[in-house]
């Protein structure tokens, strides 16, 4: 009853704006809002659909000012009950809003509405001979906007990245109706990215400058049968291992692919037990021709028992049909299918999908596995009967160990889905107390009265602990001595509320700059070996050891970092920002804040949305978020790949810090104690 | 292709193997009181889904959200409303079987303005059958169906179809007096449960005062008396019959030039108009009658196809066998019938076709085709009406940009919801323009009488024509009878 009554008494408002046809709260329109493509079920109080991206930021503004929760929703595809109001309130259904502005082949951006459907924009580009790389297997309905609110994947994103590798800039209403624009280019810590993957907890996005990229000219498809998942595990590792990067490396078991075969004449050997998709595209022909040759050899090597070439469109779709048959199929054979995603550093892929395989059949469950083998992403396809309620406990169940055992192989909860509500209480088992206060801290600068998509994303009080609590960071064994000494340096500073410059290797902080009284912090101590994981392609780097270090260390072990010729630290590189494309490289960071707690953030995997995307907030932070001490990096194989001189932007610290930085600058170091000459002026 | 250490005899059926068994399981499930074990016939007993029969909450539970057919639903793309989509009206469903949603009034408007054109079924991994779904819903609305328009159309149309005839005889002549409003006024399209007519003045030019069925009937050739076998039988749908005579008589030229001699089956109405008005029973005893009819022929003659000339009638056939699972007598036979139909855009071999005369191919301009839904969606025929244009046409023809999108005709959809049939259909025509076409080739009544409605207002260098009737325009009587070979069932 008060519920219904705080709709009607903002309706003649909400009308004025959207017009009077927008505004629903009839008894159908709310059940039809209480679903998505998940498991989870609440019911909103109204629905508001727009006509037009300006009138999403004074809707927002009136439902904040009344204290109205609120979330945004586009096609509701998505896996994790992200649009689910669980606090009732009002649907943005922005469905709608779904023009494309504009293609502009020069700047290689597109700048299109929340609505628009991800095939729509590809069909948009193919004429201009462009394309945009996330390709989530639902982009056949899937929009630009949910894409962005899920940090979607897909097949490409091991070659281009996933959706936050992918956007340039964005407009985006705050959960209080003001309009922003971020871009990961500009100056300061890297909000844009924050916004991308944060399921509509922080704002609402009503503009997307993607980029766009030229189709590649040369496209080769492969497929490769592996009597055993080990050995085809196994020729992953060494083709990503020798450098080869394909725009698609999948892979499915026997149970898949009996599914998306079946009735249909099986053309892989008797026995298969797995095969891969290998799909390598470039500009150069021959290039191509010698990298898919290189395949095969090492598939061979690996005991594959057939490889085959597609010898055109048919073929290759003939060969892609296995692998995008394989969900249709399970679709098939009971009423509903739990897509789950659970991420692993690539080489232990054979041990997780041994796990899965084990405890699907301890809780007697059909599945296919699908993966994307090149990232380390696997996707149970589960398939049950909602009807049946002692079945689904055991589908979550299942899903949950899954999910644990990913954690456990140093893995993550979600690469492309979402945290949503379903795994909420995961997040508790991948994070520490420090970290998800962290969290907590970031929706609380953004929606202080924690109305945008309330409830989502972060453990809330009846998400139980985890059995046993994890151990605190900084008591960990990997941690260095001189790790160690910082954050008790930090610690006892914070008590004695002594403000601190964090001076890195002083290449580019100008001493000038440093206020009076602000007590130096040296990082060039913090500076042990990399501990590179060669088969996972990634290392971990203290912040204080010299980039020209690094790249000596790396190019000694035979692997090598995609980053131009930049002087200066770890630690430097990311929180100065002097080069954007940082984020394309950056997987974790393991931060110390003022008061002296170690956060670890990202992990050791490619795809990981498990969380907000803080390791991108400490880019370009400059020292006055946290003091970063180690990063991990994504490795390349093999030579590098361009080595153009970089010109590093001679402003770097121009920084004018929006309201946002400053919020967020409040609730992590409310008392200005590192680097507090550049928020000096926040009251 | 290559292949690598590849045996191709034993690689059959391997992978396939490694399936359990347990995948197949199916929960026997009860449904509640509103779809209890009715015997009134007022609900079919079982639908007949890709997947196997299945009973209505099962088959709407197949549905596992996925949304992938959300791009495929019009209604859908043009309010971009949940409750105007495929999902949201199968959820709606299930959630009323589920009694989660408590009053199946609550579920008219999403239920109503479904256009049935099964374009979601068709992008469905599962082939939820929602259009079935739907009508079954339908049925359950107070009232649907009973209306005394519908019930008085219906009824006369199954118990006094010359009752019927005159009516609208009646009607076209107070049409032909150049007083349509009075017509209108007079409710007599209303009487005739096909209120469309009112509105589809404009798009029938000339109102028949002899239908197809009295002119077929006196075609001595079409008569199955001393014969003993024939190719084909002509079943007169009721758009050709009642509305667009050229069309059916078209068939009958067609199906004479490239199959031979056959009969005219002086049928009943497929009964596809009762169905959609809700009034399940008064549509078996329409199938019935003309499964009895069929029958009759079948004694004499064995096998036939038994080929309709409007798409949405001919799919209706082809699923009679749903109308009757719960009635074991009725059940092979109307299967045993529906196995017979064809759809005329499907039964014309684009071997025997051959390229049109440049002169009468001028006439016509640059051809494309548009996929009816209950052709594309109903019966997934997309491709033998193609294959027949291509080489009738050549390079005159040319692919029709989201030619499966319904054209907003979907029956009485178009009077039904007039603002979204605008809307859908507006988008048919921007796609007709985008190409520059001058003939879109249609395959059912309402699509016929939709699009030129459409076009005649926006984009008058184009007309629809039906298939028939542009191939016996453009294909010439052939110098010798065609071979009496008959036609594979």
């Amino acid at each position: 009853m008060f519920k219904h009554d705080r709709i009607s008494a903002i309706r003649p408002e909400l009308e004025a704006i959207v017009g009077a046809d927008n505004v629903r709260t009839d008894e159908a329109e709310i059940l039809m809002y209480s679903y998505d493509a998940g498991m989870a079920r609440a019911r909103p109080e109204a629905v508001v659909t727009f006509t037009g991206t300006g009138q999403v930021a004074p809707v927002i503004k009136l439902l904040y000012k009344e204290g109205i929760p609120f979330l945004p929703r586009l096609a509701g595809t998505n896996l994790s009950g992200g649009t689910i109001p669980l606090k009732g309130g009002v649907i943005l259904n922005l469905s709608r809003l779904k023009k494309i502005r504009q293609i502009d082949t020069l700047a290689r951006l597109a700048l299109v509405e929340p609505g628009v459907v991800n095939m729509e924009l590809q069909r948009a580009l193919e004429p201009f001979g462009f394309f945009y790389a996330p390709d989530p297997a639902s982009q056949k309905v899937s929009t630009i906007g949910g894409n962005i609110g899920e940090n979607a994947g897909g097949p490409l994103c091991l070659k281009y990245g996933v959706t936050s590798d992918n956007v340039e800039k964005l407009e985006v209403v705050t959960p209080e109706g003001e309009i922003k624009t971020w871009s990961y280019n500009d100056p300061g810590p890297d909000l844009m990215s924050l916004i991308v993957g944060s399921e509509g907890t922080l704002g609402v996005v009503t503009h997307a400058w993607l980029k766009i990229l030229p189709l590649p000219r040369h496209i080769k498809t492969a497929s490769a049968a592996f009597a055993s998942l080990d050995d085809a595990m196994r020729a992953v590792t060494r083709i990503i291992g020798d450098g080869i990067v394909p725009r698609a490396l999948e892979a499915m078991d026997s149970v898949s692919l009996g599914a998306a075969l079946s009735g249909k004449p099986n053309p892989f050997p008797r026995g298969t037990e797995a095969v891969l998709i290998i799909e390598l595209d470039g500009a150069d022909t021959s290039k191509v021709k010698k990298e898919l040759d290189d395949v095969e050899k090492i598939c061979a090597a690996n005991k594959a028992t057939a490889f085959r070439v597609a010898g055109d469109e048919t073929e290759r779709e003939l060969l892609w049909a296995a692998r995008k048959g394989a969900y249709p199929a399970m679709a098939r054979l009971a009423p509903d299918v739990l897509v789950e995603d659970g991420v692993v550093p690539r080489p232990r892929l054979p041990e997780a999908l041994r796990e899965t395989r084990e405890i699907l059949s301890k809780y007697k469950l059909t599945a296919g596995l699908l993966f994307h083998a090149g990232d380390g992403n696997l996707h149970p396809n589960i398939i049950f009967d909602r009807r049946d309620v002692q079945e689904v406990k055991r589908v979550k169940k299942a899903g949950y160990e899954i999910l644990k055992s990913c954690i456990k192989l140093g893995g993550t909860i979600s690469g492309e889905h979402g945290i949503g509500v379903e795994k909420r209480v995961a997040m508790n088992w991948l994070y520490g107390r420090d970290e998800l206060d962290f969290f907590r801290r970031i929706k609380a600068a953004f929606d202080p009265l924690s109305l945008a998509n309330p409830d989502k994303i972060l453990p809330v009080a009846a998400d139980a602990r985890a059995e046993a609590a994890p151990e605190s960071l900084a008591d960990r064994a990997s941690l260095s001595p001189q790790a160690r000494g910082l954050v008790d340096e930090l610690r006892l500073r914070s008590r004695a509320g002594e403000p601190t410059a964090v001076t890195g290797l002083g290449t580019r902080l100008k001493p000038g700059r440093i206020t009076e009284g602000d007590k130096k912090l040296d990082l060039r101590a913090l500076a042990g070996r990399v501990q590179i994981d060669r088969e996972n392609l990634t290392a971990r780097a203290e912040a204080g050891l010299s980039l020209q270090e690094l790249r000596a260390q790396l190019k000694e072990a035979g692997l090598n970092i995609e980053l131009p010729d930049i002087k200066g630290s770890v630690g430097g590189l990311i929180a100065a920002k002097v080069w954007p494309g940082i984020r394309e490289i950056l997987l974790g960071l393991e931060v110390v804040t003022a008061d002296g707690t170690l956060l670890e953030l990202g992990g050791r995997t490619v795809k990981n949305v498990a969380g907000y995307d803080a390791v991108k907030l400490f880019c370009g932070s400059m020292g006055a978020y946290g003091v970063i001490i180690a990063a991990t990096f994504a490795l390349s194989a093999g030579a590098r790949r361009s080595a153009a001189a970089y010109k590093e932007p001679a402003a770097w610290d121009a920084f004018e810090p929006d309201e946002y930085h400053r919020r967020l600058k409040k609730a992590l170091d409310a008392r200005n104690l590192l680097n507090p000459w550049i928020y000096r002026n926040t009251p | 292709m290559s292949h690598n250490k590849q045996n191709d005899e034993e690689n059959r059926d391997g992978a396939a193997a490694g399936l359990p068994p347990a995948a197949a399981h199916h929960i026997p499930s009860e449904t509640n009181e509103l779809y209890g074990r009715e015997t009134g016939g007022r609900h079919l007993a079982a639908l007949l889904t890709d997947l196997g029969e299945r009973n209505i909450y099962d088959a709407a539970a197949q549905c596992n959200r996925c949304g992938y057919c959300e791009t495929s639903c019009p209604t859908y793309m043009l309010t971009g409303r949940e409750t105007l989509s495929a999902r949201g009206r199968n959820q709606f469903m299930r959630l009323l079987l589920e009694g989660k949603a408590k009053s199946p009034a609550d579920a008219a408007e999403a239920l109503s303005t479904c256009l049935l054109c099964g374009a979601c079924s068709s992008a469905c991994y599962a082939k939820v059958p929602t259009p079935d779904i739907v009508l079954e819903g339908r049925r359950t609305l107070s009232g649907y169906g009973n209306g005394f328009l519908s019930r008085a159309a219906v009824k006369t149309l199954l118990d006094a179809p010359w009752l019927f005839g005159l009516w609208l005889k009646l009607a076209y002549l107070v049409k032909r007096t150049g007083l349509p409003r009075l017509a209108a006024r007079l409710g007599l399209y209303d009487l005739l449960g096909m209120p469309g007519l009112a509105d589809a003045e404009s798009a029938v030019e000339k109102a028949p005062l002899r239908f197809a069925a009295e002119l077929l009937a006196k075609d001595p050739a079409l008569r199955p008396q001393g014969r003993t076998s024939v190719n084909w039988a002509y079943f007169a749908a009721c758009g050709p019959n009642y509305i667009f005579t050229e069309v059916a008589l078209a068939t009958v030229r067609v199906l004479r030039r490239h199959a031979g001699e056959g009969v005219f089956i002086e049928n009943q109405c497929c009964g596809l108009m009762a169905h959609n008005y809700g009034r399940l029973n008064d549509a078996r005893e329409f199938a019935r009658r003309n499964i009895l009819r069929y029958e009759e022929l079948k004694a004499v003659f064995g096998d036939f196809p038994l080929v309709a000339d409007c798409s949405s009638c001919a799919a209706f056939m082809k699923s009679y066998e749903q109308l009757f699972t719960g009635d074991e007598e009725w059940r092979p036979r109307a299967a045993a019938f529906a196995a017979a139909v064809r759809d005329i855009l499907e039964i014309i071999p684009a071997g025997k076709i051959e390229h049109a005369a440049a002169d009468k191919l001028e006439t016509a301009g640059r051809i494309t085709y548009h996929d009816s839904c209950r052709a594309a969606h109903g019966q997934g025929i997309r491709v033998e009406p193609r294959e027949v244009l291509k080489k009738l046409a050549g390079r005159r023809y040319t692919e029709l940009p989201e030619s499966d999108w319904c054209c907003g005709g979907a029956g009485a959809f178009a009077f039904t919801q007039p603002e979204l049939s605008a809307a859908v259909l507006d988008r048919k025509l921007r796609n007709i323009a985008s190409v520059q076409a001058n003939t879109v080739v249609v395959g059912a009544t309402s699509c016929l009488v939709q699009i030129n409605a459409g076009l005649k207002a926006a984009y008058p260098a184009a007309k629809a024509v039906h298939y028939s009737v542009l191939l016996d325009g453009l294909t010439a009587e052939p110098a010798k009878r065609p071979d009496n070979a008959k036609i594979e069932l």
